[in-house]
């Protein structure tokens, strides 16, 4: 469990620092991809719906810290992104990675769904414009394809006993 | 049996989280202290690593933004050129009005925050999220700047600060929606307040007496009333649209902010603190 936890914290630590120096400066139509959710899709598909919540609150408090959006925003969004590609992933039986992407990009979508929703219900209304659907389709087609590579990290954090108890549930 | 308890364990702790959140949100909502000691102190570890990232690889996001920003920065270039020529027709012609004509002036970049003294900055990044909420300015606490400073270009306001650390400071947009800024209209009397829409520089005016004649091209500026965070005549932009409810006695008035808020580089925090 410690093990575990340790592992996942040099992987927010990582996606964090990525986000930071690299991912942001490349965006696309102003919208740059999400790193913190991508963590948090990628935990709940390696590992189910309760490790999703849980790492999607962590990296989702981490983004909290380097915005000024209100704090909290980021945390609901990773959990319910967390959540949603865990349910989503343990609903369906496949192997195609396509499959894999889909749940990624709904999933994504879902977090930045929320978290536009949640901030415009505590008084940021520009949260929710015709950006959102921007935001969605870009960040959503960029954590379908990053979340590949992410699961398999999220499988190096994960202790093996947790995934098979995923994968028999 | 084992299945449905993990998923009542699951259920706790998601729920849980969720609370946990919800607390975050209110606690932040009341102006909790710690958080923002919190962020301070994350923006001072992370800006040096900014810095360094953002040297090594522009040469890269040059290339990038080159690649999926041409056809805007051609239009771009275009609505410029349009609006340098219309300005420049503007301040030559004499019916312009001296009141009017002064804002022009401003908009080419005749200083106006007279004696105030400002701090000159440098846009060290954008948002790290996606929705557009901040800027990172390279001058902090040590340059003499505070929270809730405004922050202009020589076109207009554009923002205040809202974290400060010693050598580094974020604004918050005005176009985010974040805060509220009261304005006059230049050349009547009505005043009003205004705040982001949501689209890009363009803000949404409201609470106008409706009485007060307000037209289509006016030039709206801080208001500066006592109490407010921002000093009089800062210029925020010029109002598109005026739609009156005579039932409220209320205007409500679009306006699109002079400053262009792509691809800033350089900011100006003007070092003013309301009185008292």
């Amino acid at each position: 469990m410690s093990r575990s936890i340790i592992r996942y914290g040099l992987v927010i630590a990582s996606a964090a620092f990525l986000q930071y120096t690299l991912v942001t400066q490349f965006r696309i139509a102003g919208v740059s991809a999400d790193l913190f959710l991508v963590v948090a899709i990628a935990a709940g598909m390696s590992a189910g719906a309760e490790r999703g919540a849980v790492v999607g609150f962590a990296s989702g408090l981490c983004l909290d810290l380097m915005v000024v959006t209100p704090f909290g925003l980021g945390a609901i969004a990773g959990l319910v992104a967390g959540v949603v590609a865990g349910l989503l992933e343990f609903a369906t039986v496949h192997s195609a990675r396509w499959l894999t992407m889909v749940i990624g990009f709904i999933a994504s979508a879902a977090g930045v769904v929320v978290f536009a929703l949640s901030g415009s219900l505590l008084g940021r209304p520009d949260m929710l414009s015709l950006h959102t659907i921007t935001v969605m389709a870009i960040v959503g087609i960029t954590s379908s394809i990053l979340v590949l590579p992410m699961i398999r990290v999220c499988r190096w954090a994960d202790p093996d006993d947790l995934r098979l108890r995923a994968a028999v549930r | 049996m084992a299945s449905s308890r993990r998923g009542g364990r699951a259920r706790i702790t998601i729920s849980l989280l969720l609370l946990s959140a919800v607390l975050l949100l209110t606690l932040d909502g009341r102006g909790s202290g710690p958080i923002q000691s919190v962020r301070s102190g994350i923006l001072t570890v992370l800006s040096p690593i900014g810095d360094a990232a953002s040297t090594v690889f522009s040469p890269f996001r040059n290339a990038w933004n080159s690649t999926f920003d041409q056809s805007d920065l051609k239009t771009e270039n275009e609505a410029l050129r349009e609006e340098n020529d219309r300005l420049k027709g503007q301040i030559t012609a004499n019916s312009i009005a001296k009141e009017q004509l002064q804002q022009l002036l401003q908009l080419v970049g005749i200083p106006f925050v007279g004696d105030t003294p400002v701090v000159h900055t440098r846009v060290v990044s954008g948002t790290i999220g996606n929705f557009g909420d901040r800027l990172e300015l390279d001058k902090g606490s040590s340059a003499g700047i505070e929270r809730n400073m405004p922050v202009v270009t020589g076109e207009g306001l554009i923002g205040k600060v809202v974290e400060v650390s010693e050598n580094r400071c974020i604004v918050s947009l005005l176009s985010s929606g974040t805060f509220k800024v009261g304005f006059s209209v230049v050349g009547t009397a009505a005043i009003g307040i205004a705040q982001g829409s949501g689209s890009e520089n363009s803000l949404r005016g409201t609470n106008l007496d409706s009485r007060q004649s307000v037209a289509v091209g006016a030039i709206a500026a801080t208001s500066g009333l006592a109490g407010s965070p921002f000093p009089p005549n800062l210029p925020i932009g010029t109002l598109t649209a005026v739609r009156t409810n005579e039932a409220a006695l209320e205007s409500t008035v679009d306006i699109t902010m002079f400053a262009n808020l792509n691809d800033l580089v350089y900011a100006d925090v003007v070092l003013w603190k309301p009185a008292g």
